[in-house]
């Protein structure tokens, strides 16, 4: 659905979803800890309200088992705190995530080892799109949205086609994506959230700054970004997920009707039930030789 | 015509030609500092907080490099109003300038980030203040306020009551809105009818910018109003706050915002109090360029037939200005656009681009008084005539064929007696 006109705002009116990754996981072996994260996170949402009355920032906690909203700026409660924002919005916003952590480790069970620890990423951005498309229906004049990640755990494999998903459904009405990843490794969904939506990805440096690269890089309303110099896409990592068992692969197979990706060849195609013809597969066998081989 | 605009988004421009030692006491209040930087430019906004934690000076090189080209003119405007705000310090060395947040307001406004503003004054508890309006009852009573006061600018008899601005403010107020010839009824110049149409946060800033300039003359100070005001936005809609919590001209100001539908003014037993409307919360939403949020209700047919759901009395005045109003309903004015209606609005200096119906028509005929010459007896003195028409710059149209022209009845005299002496 096309987004309503929100032209009728000042340039620079930001309205923010924030996908705060709370992984129990990745912030317990992370160099920065979670209150100093925080503190920084807490300011730069002030500032970010700070910059225009009209602005809006929504949190979302992306947990390891579930995901919930854990602050709106615009809701009745928050609504006029322009005197002594800041303790109102950090008192509220805590409880809210403490709130949400306990119950959120009430939902583990037991694993199998192996498995990638990461957040459920897939079910916050599906709750920031929902919101947005919610705020593009209800007809009120309202600020152009944009979504931002701010997570440090690792991609999770199986939650590769619900991530595409969820990029393409942002790609379509129009909503940038933005990522600031303060993992170790990279996080290849997010750099191709970022590059499809046309939002902009970036891994600090030096965590010890992270308000600073917040202020700079990801407080920038979408209107001045076509004349600030902000961090390019740079190698972004394009490989895909097999579907049937979540790996990343290079090379794979391809259904020709609703483009699933495959590791292996498979005589039905379990998305959509086509059926891959025997005379493919007979042609494929001499040439899976020939692609098997990997090219390096 | 010559194309008058207000300048009503230039409370900026009063603020920024304070004093340096005014400007430097008004960057400690954190609310202060908000409302500044709420009124930059957005590239200027960005710059204050991307340098708000770098303490050494910055070379004008690596400011630019921020910036992408496309950028470059936003950019020289976005640090020329640094500057200009003295937000921005410019330290000149001998091999380059550099840069730097100025100290108070780079101290205040990091204070504001981290630990959020507190107002130095406080709602009064529920239980000494009387039933206080709701959000709507305050609402309602702003506009009203505020449209009487409009009434009363632009047409004096026509308000229900007169506020309590002296009728010397007022003729500042009107003075540029209304012109008056002598033994006439004041009337609408151009800019006036620009400012009506003009936003309700747009015409209020441009009245508060012309009651702060005329302070100076009554001998309160221009910065201790402009920091009352903008701290009088960072306060709660629907609240209240006692009386004598203001210094003395505060609470002069607070009489007089009143009557402009600011505040609310309450009295209990014993306390009196003030509860702020949303006209002034929503003050520094304006102090940039805001864009007309205004839904229209206003409907013109081909036909030239007008229904304005309204039951606004100003809104009326408005119409009555270049249109016919033939009745009034509950919530309807029905009128028509009709040339006489267009030609007194024009009369009245307003242009052509507010009103473009009919402009073209008046245009379309022009009539000078002119005499047509024909059958010349040859060809000699067809030309010679026309010559001399022309000459004198009479000359309207020819047609050599025909042998015959037409001409300025200025000069027909003129032409009568060359031709005589042709003869």
């Amino acid at each position: 659905m096309a987004p309503a006109p929100s032209k009728l705002y000042a340039d620079d009116v930001s309205l923010v979803v924030v996908l705060l990754d709370t992984n129990p996981f990745f912030w317990s072996s992370s160099s920065l800890s979670f209150s100093q994260f925080l503190s920084h996170v807490l300011a730069f949402f002030n500032a970010i309200l700070t910059l225009n009355q009209l602005n809006q920032v929504v949190v979302i906690a992306t947990g390891y088992n579930s995901c919930d909203y854990i602050f709106d700026s615009s809701s009745d409660l928050n609504r006029s705190f322009e005197n002594g924002r800041m303790p109102v919005m950090c008192s509220s916003l805590l409880q809210k995530l403490e709130e949400f952590l306990i119950k959120d480790e009430q939902f583990s069970k037991e694993e199998p080892d192996g498995r990638i620890k990461s957040s459920l990423l897939s079910g916050s951005l599906s709750m920031a799109l929902c919101y947005i498309q919610r705020v593009f229906r209800s007809g009120a004049l309202h600020p152009h949205p944009r979504i931002l990640c701010l997570q440090g755990s690792p991609d999770g494999p199986e939650q590769y086609v619900a991530i595409m998903n969820a990029i393409f459904s942002a790609q379509h009405s129009l909503v940038p994506i933005d990522s600031c990843y303060i993992g170790a490794q990279n996080s290849a969904f997010l750099q191709q959230a970022s590059y499809i939506t046309g939002g902009v990805h970036h891994k600090p440096q030096n965590l010890d700054g992270l308000f600073q690269y917040l202020m700079t890089i990801f407080a920038t309303d979408l209107h001045s970004r076509s004349f600030l110099n902000l961090p390019k896409p740079v190698g972004v990592d394009f490989r895909a997920s097999c579907f049937c068992h979540k790996d990343t692969i290079d090379m794979g197979y391809i259904c020709s009707v609703c483009l699933s990706i495959f590791c292996k060849h498979h005589k039905k195609c379990s998305t959509c039930g086509s059926v891959f013809g025997q005379a493919q597969s007979e042609v494929a066998s001499a040439s899976d030789k020939k692609r098997k081989t990997p090219e390096t | 015509m010559p194309q008058v605009k207000i300048i009503a988004k230039n409370f900026m421009d009063m603020v920024a030609s304070l004093p340096a030692i005014k400007l430097d006491i008004l960057y400690h209040n954190q609310f202060i500092c908000e409302a500044i930087l709420r009124s930059m430019p957005p590239l200027a906004k960005k710059y204050v907080l991307q340098m708000l934690y770098i303490d050494v000076p910055m070379t004008f090189k690596s400011l630019q490099e921020w910036v992408l080209a496309d950028g470059s003119s936003k950019h020289q405007v976005a640090i020329d109003r640094l500057i200009q705000l003295r937000v921005l310090e410019v330290i000149d060395r001998k091999k380059e300038t550099t840069y730097k947040l100025k100290p108070t307001f780079q101290t205040n406004l990091r204070k504001h980030l981290i630990y959020g503003g507190i107002l130095s004054r406080e709602p009064m508890p529920s239980n000494v203040v009387a039933r206080l309006p709701t959000l709507e009852e305050l609402d309602a009573y702003a506009h009203e306020q505020w449209e009487c006061f409009l009434l009363q600018l632009i047409s004096s008899g026509q308000a229900e009551r007169s506020s309590s601005f002296s009728s010397s403010m007022m003729r500042i107020f009107q003075r540029g809105l209304l012109r008056q010839r002598d033994k006439e009824a004041p009337r609408l110049t151009e800019s006036g009818f620009q400012f009506l149409l003009m936003d309700t946060n747009a015409q209020l800033w441009y009245i508060i910018r012309e009651y702060i300039s005329n302070s100076e003359e009554q001998g309160v100070d221009q910065a201790d109003l402009i920091a009352f005001l903008l701290e009088l936005s960072f306060h709660t809609t629907g609240e209240a706050y006692n009386l004598n919590t203001l210094a003395d001209d505060q609470e002069a100001m607070i009489k007089d915002l009143a009557d402009l539908g600011l505040v609310k003014l309450q009295q209990g037993r014993r306390e009196r109090w003030f509860i702020p409307t949303k006209l002034a919360t929503n003050l520094s939403v304006s102090l940039t360029d805001s864009s007309s949020r205004k839904q229209g209700f206003v409907v013109v047919e081909t036909n030239f037939r007008m229904y304005a759901y309204s039951s606004s009395k100003l809104h009326c005045e408005i119409l009555r200005l270049f249109s016919r109003v033939e009745y009034q309903l509950p919530n309807l004015i029905v009128g028509a656009i009709t040339k006489e209606s267009l030609y007194n609005a024009f009369e009245n200096g307003i242009t052509a681009e507010q009103i473009r119906l009919w402009e073209t028509d008046l245009n379309r005929v022009e009539m000078t008084p002119a005499h047509f010459y024909d059958e010349f007896s040859s060809r000699d003195i067809f030309e010679s005539a026309s010559d001399f028409a022309r000459v004198h710059g009479g000359l309207l149209w020819e047609d050599a064929k025909k042998m015959q022209m037409a001409v300025k009845a200025e000069i027909h005299m003129l032409m009568r007696e060359h031709l005589r002496g042709n003869k």
